[in-house]
């Protein structure tokens, strides 16, 4: 472990057969286990100087739409998940509640401005989610819009929220909820529950991946509070914030892609904000103590000979101000071109593994869709695919979510049949937990 | 660099070893200095310091690529030796290296095969209490472990640094050599990690006045070569092959020619908890040499006869000139591999200037 808390590794095979060009590797990210190792201040908590921002601010926004009356036990048990998750804001840190509707507004504080948690504060906002009634539409744009105002004018180091909804977003076009996203990225990450199986998967997914978050569903209402209280434990877990990877590359050299591949598949190269002539920078979002994520990286260079080395990436984790970044840590990726056929066809087991997680997400989307339209042809291949990748890999936790949904035949050829009465909670599961993934050790040396 | 600050000065030791030498100063302050001293007495310069095959000294690297393309950014060369404007791997001077410390010569080549030199070498030698002593460390980085170059230089550069005060110190010789090899496996150590461990073979020589002490891991090998006898190799190999043929199951040939002629079963790196090094002193009856060497040589010449062909006499006398005798062999013969050939005449004779 460095000086910073971090470290960096890289898993590849470097070599490359004569005229080669694509290179990759497995990029390991891991923070200290011991949270006083990480560098960056304390943690999201403790007491803010007179007048000062806290180092961290939550925002809990709550779904109040007509439809959370039915049943009525989804408006009770957001309520209560509401207050449990207020329960576990430490005290110091800025906090506010906002319910949604096809409008937003402040529940806590009523002034749309960020409370300090203590004992008083915290007995302050429950008190308000218990007034809370269900009674009006869809407009998810105009609720992260409302949580982004009242975080830009609280300058926290943290930044989170936690989103639940149980609907579509109806109220307002789709342009809209992109334009919002958009505007929210970069200003506080999103953890986004959907209760039911009125929602849509890709719409909460598109806020969660852009707002750097988790999706997932809640398929029993009295589920939420567990769920609430957890997401915000973890939250306050987090101390460094806005780590981003920065990305090097070698003149004519390019970036294919940059995805994180554990714990979850999430593709970031589309999220590249330019660092330097050579560089790029990809959002990680907030990190706690004892964390370890890997990032897939794949660079097209311009070959050289037969016996020449190059460095087709560095990869560095960056925090703080893009005027002032500070190195936590950095990996090389090298390249060396060899006429020797043993070299240069070995694969590396973790960039193989991943790369076939990342397909088995990409599966499992696809076939869920096709399966939606009636397509059942591209359905059937596409979830036995999955099936075969899931087993093949190792990701039981897939597997037993891919068998609620089809009848497998044979595992290893992944010949399925649809079934044919499916639980929409279990195909809604099976959709946000696609992207999951599990680890395989490092190859020895 | 010659012995110029000891030239002469060995009798003077033995008479007077406190006394100062005329015409022996210090490089550094040129204040007067004792023939046995490791150190300047004056302003504490290390008058005999190891040499190694890190490359030549005051080295710039330069892109090989850009600094010729007249339309590129000459770019700055990273610390870890690539241009950053083009990312290409920098030699790093050490894809040759000679060293010549009169008593003993070594030279290091990256070979035909390979992108670069993952060899090292380092040599010193020593005016001890019992007499000169010389001390050199050769490593050969294992090639399927992350960053080999700089696992065999790490362990070369501490292994020999140890040598070199233990025997000032008047150590025996054979603890020296453990001690020695401890110190190279714990800078391999503190380059990685068990998952990620920089690796290398490892062999060293300790020459004094009556013996050779030779320790050793993995198929870096000693040698020692003369004239009539024809010379034996006073390693055996910690590889698959070695003991398959120990075993019987193989001839040397036949182990020679098979795939796993060359995957070791020892070596030094943070994958290894203990490590195990064998240890052989050796006496020798007359004059000779010792040779240490990488598997980039012997794989061309394994028999200490073949050997002594090449190099003697000419090494009794010239050792760098032998040992160039050698590599060229090397690299005529196919120069698969990193070639690193260290000689050291026996009994240590102080080279005419």
């Amino acid at each position: 472990m460095t000086e910073s808390g971090f470290t960096v590794e890289v898993d590849q095979n470097q070599y490359l057969p004569e005229g080669g060009r694509d290179i990759s590797a497995v990029v390991t990210v891991t923070s200290a286990a011991d949270a006083a190792g990480l560098s960056h201040g304390a943690p999201g908590g403790g007491a803010p100087a007179d007048g000062a921002p806290a180092s961290a601010a939550e925002i809990i926004i709550i779904d109040c739409s007509g439809s959370m009356e039915y049943p009525h036990t989804k408006i009770v048990e957001a309520r209560a998940a509401t207050s449990a998750a207020v329960d576990v804001v430490r005290d110091g840190v800025g906090f506010a509640v906002v319910a949604g509707t096809s409008t937003a507004w402040p529940v806590f504080p009523p002034d749309g401005s960020m409370a300090i948690a203590n004992a008083a504060s915290r007995a302050a906002a429950k008190q308000a989610v218990a007034g809370l009634r269900a009674n009006g539409g869809t407009a998810i744009g105009q609720w992260l819009d409302l949580a982004r105002r009242i975080f830009a004018a609280y300058p926290a180091r943290l930044r989170h929220a936690i989103l639940l909804t149980d609907g579509k977003n109806q109220h307002e076009t789709p342009d809209q909820l992109v334009a919002a996203i958009g505007q929210c990225e970069g200003v506080f990450s999103c953890d986004c529950r959907g209760v039911g199986t009125d929602w849509e998967v890709s719409e909460l997914r598109t806020i969660s991946t852009a707002l750097l978050g988790t999706v997932d569903i809640v398929p029993d209402p009295s589920g939420l509070a567990a769920d609430f209280a957890t997401l915000m434990e973890n939250a306050m877990g987090k101390q460094v914030a806005d780590v981003a990877l920065r990305v090097w590359t070698p003149q004519h050299a390019v970036v294919r892609f940059v995805k994180q591949v554990a714990p979850a598949v999430d593709d970031l190269t589309g999220r590249r904000t330019p660092s330097g002539p050579q560089s790029g920078d990809y959002p990680t979002g907030a990190w706690g103590p004892g964390e370890s994520r890997d990032y897939h990286v794949g660079i097209e260079v311009n070959p050289a000979g037969v016996g020449q080395e190059m460095l087709a990436a560095r990869v560095s984790l960056v925090a703080g101000s893009p005027s002032a970044p500070e190195i936590l840590g950095q990996g090389l990726v090298r390249a060396i071109w060899t006429d020797d056929e043993a070299l240069s066809t070995k694969i590396n087991s973790r960039v193989a593994h991943y790369t076939g997680q990342a397909e088995l997400a990409e599966a499992i989307q696809d076939g869920l869709e096709a399966r939606k339209q009636g397509d059942e042809e591209t359905a059937t291949a596409k979830l036995g695919r999955a099936v075969a990748l899931a087993h093949q890999s190792g990701n039981e936790d897939t597997a037993r979510l891919l068998a609620k949904v089809v009848d497998v035949v044979d595992v290893e050829t992944g010949t399925v049949r649809l079934k044919k009465k499916v639980d929409d909670v279990d195909a809604m599961a099976l959709d946000t937990r696609s992207t999951k993934t599990v680890r395989v050790k490092k190859d020895h040396a | 660099m010659t012995a110029g600050p000891l030239d002469g000065a060995l009798g003077a030791s033995a008479a007077a070893p406190d006394a100062s030498v005329p015409g022996v100063t210090c490089p550094s302050c040129g204040e007067p200095v004792a023939a046995a001293d490791s150190f300047c007495e004056s302003c504490g310069t290390e008058l005999t310091p190891p040499a190694d095959s890190a490359g030549p000294p005051g080295y710039v690297a330069q892109c090989p690529v850009c600094s010729v393309d007249p339309s590129a950014t000459p770019g700055a060369i990273s610390a870890e030796g690539y241009c950053e404007s083009c990312g290409r791997k920098v030699p790093t001077g050490r894809d040759h290296a000679e060293l010549d410390l009169g008593w003993l010569a070594g030279v290091t080549d990256r070979g035909l095969g390979h992108p670069r030199n993952e060899d090292a070498m380092a040599l010193a030698t020593a005016e001890t209490p019992a007499g000169p002593v010389a001390v050199a460390v050769v490593c050969d980085g294992v090639s399927t472990s992350p960053r080999p170059d700089e696992a065999s230089l790490a362990g070369a550069q501490a292994a020999v640094r140890m040598l070199l005060t233990s025997v000032r110190r008047g150590d025996d010789p054979e603890e020296a050599s453990l001690a020695a090899v401890r110190q190279a496996h714990l800078a391999l150590t503190s380059l990685g990690s068990p998952d990620l461990a920089p690796s290398a073979t490892y062999v060293s020589a300790t020459i004094s006045g009556d013996a050779v002490t030779v320790c050793w891991l993995g198929d870096s090998r000693a040698y020692w070569l003369a004239a009539e006898s024809g010379g034996i190799r006073l390693t055996t190999d910690d590889s698959l092959a070695e003991e398959m043929v120990a075993r019987g199951e193989l001839t040397e040939a036949e182990a020679m020619a098979s795939p796993q002629a060359h995957v070791v079963t020892r070596w030094l790196g943070a994958d290894v908890t203990i490590p195990q090094p064998h240890v052989v002193r050796f006496e020798p009856r007359g004059p000779g040499v010792v040779l240490i060497c990488s598997d980039g040589l012997w794989n061309y010449r394994p028999d200490a006869a073949g050997l002594a062909k090449l190099a003697l006499p000419a090494a009794l006398t010239d050792p760098l000139g032998a040992a160039r005798t050698l590599l060229t062999f090397a690299l005529e013969a196919g120069g698969m591999d990193n070639i690193t050939v260290v000689l050291a005449p026996f009994p240590l004779s102080r080279p005419a200037t």
